[in-house]
């Protein structure tokens, strides 16, 4: 097996007595654009800071690039680009300035490439980085991030607050960059469409802990609507099984997510649950109706 | 210009709807056999899709015998296989599910909803 770019082992979190991560595993392939999901607080950032070893786990470890994630410096940040929302710039700097000071810092910067990504995000070369717009900004740091070709792009909430013309050129500038050679990219977003469409490998986090971790086309395979019409109100409450994450009654109609569907076979374990005049109808979900019911289970299961 | 459109939709996966919508390109004679066939890193420029569905794409439409790879020239599209009414009713097996399933979910009858398709089908043509 490839050694993954990414894989952090049951790391954990506690800024005081709050614990903002807790029990985190997962693995990122090479050559993958793996997508981080969840809601504001459920420790996404505290994740990318600690693999980019600007916090310390408190329990745990990760290896990034085969280091151990307290030991990166800077030779391994010559491989690794990293955008974050709120990142600092030299602000009387101007773009050509900002990308020329940048370039002897990387023995791997590509002049040719640099100036591709220039053109590509429309971005003025002599206009100074205060005076850029928010968009304009964050096209910047990208860029001053993936000139130098690095192995793993990470990106924390890149699409946040741009606009959808600057979100597009965003995601084409990555894109344009990673398909001719195998870069791997890991990013935080609560854009769900943008993750649906980017990313090979999807990760849904609710509040400290990461839900599921898997190929973004193994999930959709396996979640599945299931609309449930019952001859008569459910009275006591049917247990549908560990596999129903979640389900809906309203009425005499019940809707079922179910997290590990197989098609027919499913479909006959649920039926001998329910009166036999009862109808079934099964529906695949999008990725954003999954990860509202991871979500929503998390809040209703945790007050 | 790129030679075929898609709009991407959540919920199905990208690489099938891209893929319908290639087929589509053929059969209508939008896409004609000889014609240069959008590169890997084209298609997830343009489409903004990951590399490796593209890949995936180029990959699927190949081995049906949809594009060829040829020396010197890339990738470049066949002409459409010839059971094409086949393939042409294949191209709406989704939509006649979508409705078919709907169709039961409101107890609509087979005859209700053929009467209604030949209405707008008048209606139209």
């Amino acid at each position: 097996m490839i050694e993954p770019v990414i894989s952090a082992e049951n790391l954990g979190k506690a800024f005081g007595p709050v614990e903002a991560l807790r029990g985190t595993s997962f693995t990122v392939p090479r050559g993958c654009i793996y997508g981080l999901l969840g809601p504001n607080g459920a420790g996404k950032t505290t994740t990318i800071k600690i693999l980019m070893n600007l916090l310390r786990p408190s329990a745990g470890r990760a290896e990034v690039l085969g280091r151990d994630s307290k030991n990166l410096g800077w030779r391994d940040f010559q491989r690794i680009g990293y955008v974050s929302e709120n990142q600092l710039m030299p602000d009387d700097m101007r773009v050509g300035e900002l990308l020329d000071y940048l370039e002897p810092y990387y023995p791997t910067w590509d002049a040719a490439l640099c100036n591709e990504l220039l053109q590509q995000l429309e971005l003025p070369r002599d206009r100074r980085m205060k005076n850029l717009s928010r968009g304009m900004k964050m096209k910047a740091s990208l860029l001053a991030s993936l000139a130098f070709r690095p192995e793993l792009v990470v990106l924390d909430e890149p699409f946040s607050g741009l606009d959808p013309v600057i979100r597009e050129d965003f995601s084409r500038g990555l894109l344009s960059t990673v398909s001719e050679s195998e870069w791997t990219i890991f990013l935080s977003s609560h854009d769900i469409e943008e993750v649906e469409r980017l990313c090979d490998w999807v990760g849904i986090m609710s509040p400290g802990r990461l839900l599921v971790s898997e190929p973004l086309e193994d999930l959709l395979r396996r979640f599945q609507r299931i609309d449930v019409t019952l001859p008569a109100p459910p009275t006591p409450a049917i247990d549908w099984g560990a596999d129903v994450l979640r389900a809906e009654t309203s009425g005499v109609t019940v809707s079922l997510v179910h997290q590990r569907y197989s098609g027919d076979a499913t479909l006959a374990e649920l039926r001998a649950k329910i009166p036999p005049s009862s109808t079934l109808y099964p529906a695949p979900m999008t990725l954003r109706d999954i990860y509202l019911s991871f979500v929503r289970k998390h809040q209703s299961s945790n007050p | 210009m790129f030679p075929f459109r898609v709009e991407i939709k959540p919920g199905a996966p990208v690489y099938e709807q891209v893929i319908h919508a290639v087929r589509k390109a053929v059969l209508k004679g939008q896409l004609l056999p000889g014609s240069r066939f959008p590169s890997v890193r084209q298609i997830s420029q343009e489409l903004r899709i990951n590399p490796n569905t593209a890949h995936k794409i180029v990959a699927l439409l190949t081995a049906e015998g949809l594009l060829a790879v040829q020396p010197g020239l890339g990738t470049v599209v066949q002409k459409p296989p010839r059971a094409s009414a086949e393939n042409r009713a294949a191209l709406l097996k989704v939509d006649l599910e979508h409705l078919v399933v709907e169709a039961k979910g409101l107890s609509i009858t087979l005859s209700e909803i053929t009467r209604a398709l030949e209405q707008h089908w008048e209606k139209i043509s």
